[in-house]
């Protein structure tokens, strides 16, 4: 599906645009702030897909580098005056430098003991935010001080809640976006070949290691993003909000969405955060709702192996099918 | 001052021996069955749980550490049969994560059951002990110790000399030739599952008492006890016992440096993590065909 | 499998009849109007929020404060009209905090909140009570947030001020000079305690030393060590009751009750941990409490009583926080019965929440007062016990605490009157 402006892609935009005008108009309070957490943590869902999908590498510090990313926004928010955009921007490069680093195990090395590297940074994370907290306005480095946090910049025309919950549809769409323009450039054609064979793709010339870390940069750099987003949803961000086990919980609803599209992604935002608030909203105790998703998870892991957006792709294709076979 | 670095390398041999204990139960079921269970805390945590609520039903003591052990067979043994097949050709990875639906649903049903008030799990070895090097050391701790050391070298001693063990060894080694061999390859894994099941029944049961009796924290216990096994690269047992008790040592020592004290936590995860970039240090290609 | 369902639920069975508090000889419970007559009128919709799941349940002050509301809506409700009182969870999830608040406040367009129960919300919706007028009655808090905000009035008195009673009472009568105040290493809660600590004793000329751990460390034995490395004479618990029965079981171990002073602050006093603490430390542990004992004969304490036996539900928790729901939510009816039925919203009962000042209640050992203000701390004077005979006796009856904390809170008391 390469990008042109055919019917399929103006479709598209076309949808994106109603859904970003119309959309919040639907929803009570509740509901977009409830969205517009889900849509955030679908865009760190997009990072995680990506290197599974591409290089079959795992990334269990996902929600640790979103703490990242919203720890950077916070930090240039109370120490300069840039617009939330650009610390959105610099937030995103930021963690994708240190996506980068962590990825420097990932060079020798897959499966399940990049995957534990990768924990055993979510949880030294943990610690960390949990020690020095995130900055609220305070003095120095840290920018932590005992009172309740500061005002956090949003955008002049998303300093509403609907508003705010426009603005992140629109950047999940651009990240998207950008993200799907890979698989057609230089770096999607030299994760595919790294995937087949790592010696054939350095025998073609392809500078396997250099790929290999812009993946991992380019997942950190969505996390960072979805990070300052959070961050500016919040308005402020507590360490609560970065655990390891999530960490773990975000890989495995990215494989429950499906890796292989963006959609995917979109749904593991979902079940992340959509999900729990409706079950807490029907009044279901937290303990109730745990064993209803830990179920729910494990059905959908051994069920669906290509992710409920394989198997909604696949259905909405067998259809198309059924459909131009009767047109032959 | 000799006295008080003695005084935390006791404390920290006691605290490491229970990371080690739930390193090698980690170790011993993904040799076997290529699983690591992120479960594993949370069947440590009901067992304890279930041992408490037993010995408050006033059963005596044995029966209650049965009871624990037991449980923690059976919910080891219900995944590994029931769900763990159907993931048997899913990526290592992907097994694993997997194991965190279990996790969720033993938690919640721990919060179903009990109610979130104070508890104590309290063990009769409590109340004896021994003066280590200034520390009073009790014999639950030593237990807890012992027990780390022997179940290293049973184990090993088993997979050795025992039929089973031979089986779990090939099983490890590749499982497509093993069941072409005509290992019983259900059979062996189910050992595994209980083997491992007990462990985590027993390290639940030490984390009750030694730690607290506090299902959330015995969950979680499972990341730093990766870090042990991490150190044992997933296969060895004598290295996840050694990674595991020096975690607990350094961990305690940094109580002496102020500037690092309440960041002691960390500990497992730096370990860990400059394990994992020593053990690769030596590999220069990139061709990393299985993990 | 039917089977082990049916053995964990009797189990579950088990356990809370184990747990459940002694019954109290009872008076009939007494609420708003008392009219006897239930209330019909158009409802006053009014919000709650508790924090419940791992790592605790805050949902004490929100039940006790349902239970009275049930009361009270039984008994005339508010001059006819019956309080509908809408309670959420937000998990100890700051962002499930900022949706269920803003549901409440915006969607639900709640009059005020009552009986809040949340650490993690605190922090979160600060700002958005703010912004939308609205008052927060809370009683469960332990957070620096909740007692540094102008629309946030907390009930109970959270770590700091029952901190520095149990450490006031160690300096005077145990001759304490170096504490150690063992907490959470986190900013606004750990931090924030512990700094006020080490400064009150400065302040007494005395000595305290901080130390924090991590939430989810596993080595208490070490903190524990530390504290004897460092050399001091009394240990602090500035920790919730479960870490802090964790340690005791650890210097239990050490030989350590009679190495050191044993005191905390309230979080250690809770229905069913007298079991819990063991005869070893039969009179060597010192618990500061924030409001009455549970068993006092105080009239609006066998009211709580009363109320949570007829109105409450099977398995609400009776705990200071409970009691504190309980006091704030009769605290809120009072004031609102004062208001024309018809006129009551946001605007008046956000200044009629304002306009409480000198409330009595044997439950508090002072006054309580909102008024107008950048930060609320009415309750800061408690009570000492002392863990005896398998359960807490009272050492000493209500009294203060001296630190610069207080300064602007002193000032409060003295421009409403209150205090000359």
């Amino acid at each position: 599906m390469p990008l042109r402006f055919d019917i399929k892609n103006t479709f598209t935009l076309v949808l994106v645009l109603a859904v970003i005008v119309l959309f919040p108009l639907l929803l009570s309070s509740l509901w977009v702030k409830v969205v517009t957490s889900a849509l955030i943590f679908s865009l760190a869902a997009l990072g995680v897909s990506v290197v599974f999908a591409q290089l079959g590498l795992i990334n269990l510090s996902q929600i640790a580098l979103v703490g990242v990313g919203g720890w950077v926004l916070l930090r240039l928010n109370y120490a300069t005056e840039l617009p939330f955009t650009v610390m959105l921007v610099l937030g995103g490069i930021v963690t994708a430098s240190i996506g980068a680093l962590l990825a420097l195990p990932a060079l020798r090395m897959r499966g399940l003991y990049l995957a534990l590297v990768t924990l055993m940074a979510a949880g030294a994370f943990q610690i960390l935010f949990n020690a020095f907290q995130f900055p609220n306005g305070g003095e120095g480095f840290w920018g932590v001080a005992q009172q309740s946090a500061g005002v956090v910049r949003r955008p002049a025309f998303a300093q509403s809640d609907a508003n705010y919950l426009r603005y992140v549809i629109s950047a999940v769409a651009i990240c998207i976006t950008v993200v799907g323009l890979h698989r057609y450039a230089a770096p999607g054609r030299a994760w595919a070949m790294t995937r087949q064979s790592e010696a054939n793709a350095m025998a073609a010339g392809v500078n396997v290691t250099f790929y290999k870390l812009w993946a991992f940069a380019l997942s950190g750099c969505v996390a960072g993003i979805a990070g300052g987003l959070l961050a500016g949803a919040l308005q402020q961000l507590d360490a609560r909000s970065f655990l390891a086990g999530d960490s773990i919980l975000l890989f495995a609803l990215a494989i429950v969405g499906g890796v292989y599209h963006w959609l995917g992604a979109i749904i593991a935002g979902l079940l992340f955060k959509l999900l729990p608030a409706l079950l807490n909203d029907f009044g279901l105790s937290a303990d109730i709702a745990m064993v209803i998703f830990g179920a729910a998870l494990l059905h959908a892991i051994m069920t669906a192996p290509q992710g409920i957006a394989g198997q909604l792709i696949g259905a909405i294709s067998s259809i198309g099918k059924k459909g131009s076979a009767t047109d032959d | 001052m000799l006295k008080v670095y003695g005084l935390f390398l006791v404390s920290g041999l006691a605290v490491g021996s229970l990371y080690a204990l739930g390193g090698i139960g980690l170790v011993i079921l993904r040799r076997s069955t290529g699983v690591l269970n992120f479960a594993y805390g949370a069947i440590a945590a009901v067992s304890a749980m279930m041992c408490w609520q037993v010995l408050q039903w006033g059963a005596p003591g044995p029966i209650a550490w049965g009871i624990a052990i037991l449980v923690g067979v059976t919910l080891s043994v219900f995944y590994g049969r029931l769900l763990a097949p159907s993931l048997a050709w899913r990526e290592p990875a992907v097994k694993a994560v997997a194991t965190l639906g279990y996790t969720l649903i033993l938690l919640g049903m721990v919060g179903v059951i009990w109610d979130d008030s104070p508890r104590k799990l309290v063990l009769p070895t409590d109340k004896e002990g021994v003066w280590i090097l200034g520390v009073r050391v009790t014999v639950t701790r030593l237990i807890a110790f012992g027990s780390s050391i022997f179940v290293v070298f049973a184990m090993i001693q088993f997979l050795d000399r025992t039929r089973i063990g031979l089986n779990m060894r090939a099983l490890a080694d590749n499982r497509d030739h093993s069941a072409l061999l005509g290992i019983p390859v259900i059979k062996v894994e189910t050992m595994a599952w209980t083997i491992s099941g007990a462990l985590a029944g027993f390290t639940g049961l030490m984390f009750g008492d030694l730690v607290r009796l506090d299902p959330t924290v015995i969950t979680f216990m499972v990341i730093p006890a990766t870090a042990a096994a991490i150190c044992g690269r997933l296969t060895s047992l004598p290295w996840t016992l050694i990674g595991g008790l020096s975690i607990g040592v350094l961990e305690a020592m940094l109580t002496l440096y102020k500037p690092l004290a309440p960041l002691r936590a960390m500990t497992p995860f730096i370990v860990a993590g400059c394990v994992i970039l020593w053990m690769q240090a030596g590999q220069r290609l990139t061709f990393a065909a299985e993990e | 499998m039917k089977n082990l369902t049916k053995l964990l639920s009797v189990s579950a069975l088990l356990a809370a009849t184990y747990i459940t508090t002694p019954a109290y000889a009872e008076d009939a419970p007494v609420c708003g109007m008392n009219s006897g007559q239930a209330a019909t009128g158009d409802p006053i919709k009014v919000g709650g929020i508790n924090g419940n799941a791992p790592p605790g349940d805050f949902s004490g002050g929100t039940d006790a404060a349902a239970a009275y509301f049930a009361c009270v809506n039984a008994n005339g409700g508010i001059n006819g009209r019956p309080i509908e009182y809408i309670v959420e969870n937000d998990q100890w999830n700051p962002e499930l905090a900022g949706q269920v608040g803003t549901k409440l406040v915006k969607d639900e367009g709640v009059v005020a909140l009552v009986g809040n129960g949340s650490v993690v919300s605190m922090a979160v919706n600060a700002k958005l009570y703010k912004d939308e007028g609205v008052m927060a009655m809370a009683s469960a808090c332990a957070i620096s947030d909740c007692y540094e905000n102008s629309n946030i009035v907390s009930t109970n008195q959270g770590p700091l001020p029952s901190g520095i009673g149990a450490l006031k009472y160690a300096v005077e009568e145990l001759g304490t000079e170096h504490a150690a105040c063992i907490g959470f290493n986190i900013p606004n809660n750990g931090g924030w305690a512990c700094d006020w600590m080490n400064k009150y004793m400065e302040s007494k000329g005395k000595k305290g030393t901080s130390i924090l751990m991590d939430p989810t460390a596993v080595d208490l034995n070490s903190v524990y060590l530390q504290a004897l490395a460092e050399g001091v004479d009394t240990i602090l618990l500035m920790l919730p009751s479960g870490p802090a029965i964790g340690l005791l079981k650890v210097a239990e171990e050490q030989g350590g009750r009679d190495q050191f002073k044993w005191v905390s602050p309230t979080p250690i006093y809770e229905p069913g941990v007298e079991k819990v603490i063991g005869d070893y430390w039969d009179g060597h542990l010192y618990v500061n409490i924030e409001l009455a004992q549970f068993d006092s004969k105080g009239a609006d304490n066998k009211n709580w009583v009363a109320v949570m036996n007829k109105y409450g539900k099977e398995g609400d928790r009776r705990d200071t926080f409970s009691q504190s729901g309980f006091i704030s939510a009769k605290f809120f009816t009072d004031a609102l019965l004062k208001l024309d039925a018809a006129s009551i919203d946001r605007a008046s009962v956000t200044k009629a929440i304002k306009g409480i000042v000198g409330a009595k209640s044997d439950l508090l050992c002072g006054a309580y007062y909102v008024g107008e203000a950048d930060r609320h701390m009415p309750n800061h004077a408690g009570r000492m016990m002392v863990y005896k005979n398998g359960g807490f006796e009272t050492v000493r009856d209500c009294y203060d605490i001296d630190t610069a904390y207080l300064d602007p809170i002193r000032a409060q008391e003295k421009a409403l009157g209150i205090t000359k």
